[in-house]
């Protein structure tokens, strides 16, 4: 297990100014530091509100930090070592374009890769995520939910990242579909090696898939530690109450059987 | 006594070129007063459009075929539209889908909630007399839903307020015609868990105190297994499985039940991380391109050349489902003549 991403003392701060007079609201990010290795899967869990949205973005270059360093174990520019997949994958996508013209766009603006490569790659990361090559041809309305999620993974994987980082990639998804995700998710880390961040309500598949949990409350991470620690002995309040309100649920589905 | 029975509902829609799409086929669906019923399904099984179709909310290229729908005894198909109009507005309340989108963005809170608020509650002489009233009471239907601080969310517009106090706000809105049914329309989509389970205690509470009979349409299983008593499971416009929560929890008689249970980890208490989760393959059909029969058919595991028949309704002590060849039940016993379920005979049942 090689560390691949560090993250030291990120701070962020930002402001809304709602009006001419209102005074400034100001949202403080940090300090946070963890650190990653390949193949795992981190979760970063809190209330809304909380700044894991912000994190996450400040994780995938989206937003440049205040101070602070990201180390990435690569010789690979860091938008394309991290990757981010957004919340709605939905709207993500440009109902103007095809599929292949979406991905192109993004083999064009990071790689030098020839028309013909660029078709290739194209290809074989759709296969990857469990689509057909013929889905390049396709656009976004044709698709189904779950292979939207596809989609975006796919677009995500492109550029051979070393990390994903996703923002509540299965709020939006069914049931059954979301289990179709989580099993890819679950099956390219293995073959890939990915480190994977993901922001996620659903303690369930929390406690699943990741590997650590990270909890946030107001810009903090209040608690870190192995899901499996963190889940049996949650030290502060917060995490307390999210954890125990989930179990109280499962509870009352054991109790019901 | 059933509040709300609807039976045999068929729902077509006008596609334009001389094509209907059955959006709903033959859906089931009893409410008992002081129940708390949950109506399962994942997104596109026309969970919503058995609601529009609860309330009346349909447009002119829809239409509506149904054995009955009723109320309380009343029929809602035949009636007329004042009638209708009345109960939908002292009986009926609905909590739709994304509250952020329902509320109006250029009213503040307190003004939208004294507008829900019906008339015949105003008994007071003077204007100024019944607008502290109406102040009064809309002060108390927020505390009512847990809402302490009235006075910052009273005037603030829809867009400053976070996404759970307007959900709160928006079962306020629904409680102010002390309706009998309340239907709440996948209200604890994207909670996180403790603002999910002050909801749910939210609504239990309504269902004991004032026994409001709750039919809570959503696909959280999670959700649903805690707080409902019983459980209708739609999958694309089919009623697949319904019966008291406990049993299909228990012996799932429906491929599509057990898949849907299956999906959340924490429902599986020998589940080891990280390992693939039970999934049916493929998603959802879309309306255009739905399987005749049996519309699971080409997701279904044990699908057979029976499956292009829609199966009819069987129920046993209450536990109804439509599946020719049901989990957990000899070979034998299930191929049997099928007995119906209750109120129905065999030729109700064929094909239109």
């Amino acid at each position: 297990m090689t560390k691949i991403l560090s993250v030291k003392d990120i701070r962020y701060t930002h402001t809304v100014k709602r009006g001419v007079f209102s005074p400034l609201q100001v949202f403080e990010l940090g300090p946070i530091s963890f650190d990653m290795h390949s193949g795992e899967t981190i979760a970063i869990i809190g209330n809304n509100g909380s700044g894991k949205s912000l994190l996450a973005k400040a994780l995938a270059g989206a937003i440049s930090i205040d101070s602070g360093t990201i180390e990435i174990d690569t010789e690979a520019k860091h938008a394309q070592a991290v990757r981010m997949i957004l919340q709605h994958s939905k709207d993500a996508l440009n109902p103007a374009l095809s599929i292949g013209s979406i991905l192109t766009q993004t083999l064009t603006l990071n790689t030098q890769l020839s028309e013909h490569q660029k078709r290739e790659k194209i290809e074989e990361t759709l296969v990857r995520v469990g689509l057909l090559r013929e889905h390049y041809y396709f656009y976004r309305h044709m698709l189904s939910d779950g292979q939207q999620q596809r989609v975006a993974l796919a677009r995500a994987l492109l550029l051979d990242p070393k990390i994903i980082v996703a923002d509540e990639p299965f709020a939006a998804l069914d049931p059954s579909v979301r289990s179709q995700t989580i099993n890819l998710i679950l099956k390219l880390q293995k073959e890939l090696g990915l480190g994977f961040v993901f922001i996620s309500h659903n303690i369930g598949i929390v406690r699943h898939i990741s590997d650590r949990v990270l909890v946030m409350d107001k810009g903090k991470v209040i608690e870190q530690g192995p899901t499996k620690d963190v889940f049996i002995d949650p030290q502060e309040p917060l995490t307390q109450k999210l954890i125990q309100s989930h179990f109280a649920m499962v509870e009352k589905h054991f109790a019901n059987l | 006594m059933a509040l709300l029975e609807i039976k045999n509902l068929t729902l077509y829609i006008d596609t334009g070129d001389d094509t209907t799409v059955k959006a709903l086929e033959k859906v089931n669906l009893t409410l008992n007063e002081g129940e708390i019923r949950a109506l399962v399904g994942e997104s596109g099984s026309g969970k919503s459009l058995v609601v529009r179709c609860i309330i009346g909310a349909i447009p002119d290229y829809w239409s509506i075929k149904a054995d009955r729908i009723t109320y309380n005894g009343q029929d809602l198909l035949n009636m007329s539209y004042e009638k209708r109009r009345q109960i939908m507005r002292r009986e009926i309340a609905v909590v739709f889908q994304e509250p952020t989108s329902s509320l109006d963005p250029s009213v503040t809170i307190g003004e939208q909630i004294e507008e829900s608020i019906p008339p015949e509650f105003i008994d007071k002489g003077w204007f100024w007399e019944k607008n502290r009233q109406r102040k009064q009471i809309a002060i108390g239907l927020i505390h009512k839903v847990g809402i302490r601080d009235h006075a910052r969310y009273l005037n603030a517009y829809p867009h400053e307020i976070p996404k759970d106090v307007s959900q709160k706000i928006m079962i306020a809105m629904a409680l102010a015609s002390e309706p009998k049914i309340l239907i709440a329309d996948d209200s604890t989509r994207g909670m996180e868990s403790t603002t999910k389970t002050q909801i749910l205690r939210l609504l239990v509470k309504l269902n004991k105190t004032k026994k409001l009979a709750i039919l809570f349409v959503s696909h959280d299983l999670l959700a649903i297994t805690s707080i409902a008593q019983s459980m209708t499971v739609l999958y694309c416009g089919q009623t697949v499985e319904s019966g008291k929560t406990r049993s299909l929890l228990k012996r799932p008689l429906h491929p599509y039940t057990k898949a849907l249970l299956d999906s959340a980890p924490s429902f599986q208490v020998s589940l080891a991380p990280k390992s693939p989760l039970v999934a049916l393959d493929g998603t959802i059909p879309t309306l255009q391109h739905l399987p005749a029969g049996c519309r699971l058919g080409p997701r279904c595991p044990n699908a057979r050349k029976e499956c292009v028949q829609v199966p009819a309704p069987r129920s046993i002590q209450e536990h109804t489902y439509s599946c020719h060849f049901p989990l957990h039940m000899p070979e034998k016993l299930s191929t049997k003549p099928p007995r119906m379920a209750q109120g129905l005979t065999a030729t109700s049942y064929e094909d239109d």
